[in-house]
């Protein structure tokens, strides 16, 4: 992968969309990772029972998401700062498309702003936020 | 409920530190769980091998809230999270994050009033360099 560079990026650009796995095999992984122990991420049923329609993928996950999306956009980047509102749960199992467009850019540190967002099937926005990323060349 | 005094009582707060050992395993399965593709994320013999960006934001202390602190509801929520990223984390790393309260205000929307407090933690390695601040903002609806 060739890096992206500061010069190659313009204002309103799309980052090409990109499809993740919120399967439950890959969520038990990160969980594992991250020591979380709640049967909420892992367990369809002992989801249900505490009243959400199926096990939900962790708002830290889909950070490392969103931030994966960047990476893949923007090989060699650096994520300076990223803030992400957990608006809505995004289900276990799920097929969510992530997405994000460059909403501003500064010369001066060769930094861009990017708004981001997660959908799920029914395009209805799960989790958002805003990431600054320093740019090579 | 008073937020001005909640604020001005509470605002920077320092109430726990806690620490954290850092492994090439943990890395990997985050990295890899979210997608990260790059190898100095997913890549053990990579030269610049480090975690992923928000790699700190699994890191919980031993309190969420001061001891001390008002409860304001009977339950809350996770209503997001930020992570700024000041330093590379590596493997064997020894973090230790101390937490603050960091900012309390309210918003109101169609379910009502909801009080934010933002529970920071800054984690600094066994060099003593900050290397990343995670402020989790957390809703509770009194």
């Amino acid at each position: 992968m060739s890096a992206r560079s500061f010069d190659d990026v313009s204002f309103g650009d799309d980052l090409e969309e990109m499809k993740t796995d919120v399967s439950l095999d890959r969520i038990k992984r990160f969980t594992g990772a991250a020591g979380m122990t709640f049967e909420r991420f892992t367990n369809h049923e002992a989801a249900r029972k505490e009243g959400l329609p199926g096990a939900i993928v962790p708002g830290i996950m889909s950070q490392g998401i969103l931030a994966a999306m960047i990476h893949r956009w923007a090989p060699g980047s650096t994520i300076v700062k990223i803030d992400t509102v957990f608006r809505a749960p995004l289900l276990v199992d799920s097929d969510p498309v992530c997405r994000g467009v460059v909403t501003d850019m500064n010369k001066a540190d060769r930094t861009v702003e990017v708004d981001l967002t997660i959908v799920n099937e029914a395009n209805e926005t799960r989790v958002l936020g805003t990431a600054t990323v320093r740019l090579e060349g | 409920m008073d937020l001005a005094a909640l604020k001005r009582d509470w605002t920077g707060f320092e109430f726990d530190t806690a620490e954290f050992e850092v492994t090439e395993q943990q890395m990997l399965d985050f990295a890899i769980s979210c997608g990260e593709t790059e190898a100095r994320f997913t890549d053990p013999s990579h030269e610049d091998f480090r975690a992923p960006t928000t790699f700190t934001a699994k890191f919980s202390g031993r309190r969420m809230l001061p001891e001390e602190f008002p409860q304001l509801s009977r339950r809350g929520f996770d209503a997001g999270k930020c992570v700024e990223a000041l330093a590379p984390v590596r493997a064997g790393d020894r973090l230790t994050g101390t937490s603050t309260i960091h900012d309390i205000f309210e918003k109101t929307g169609r379910s009502g009033t909801m009080i934010f407090i933002v529970h920071r933690m800054e984690f600094r390695n066994q060099s003593d360099e900050v290397v990343s601040i995670v402020d989790w903002r957390m809703v509770q609806q009194p």
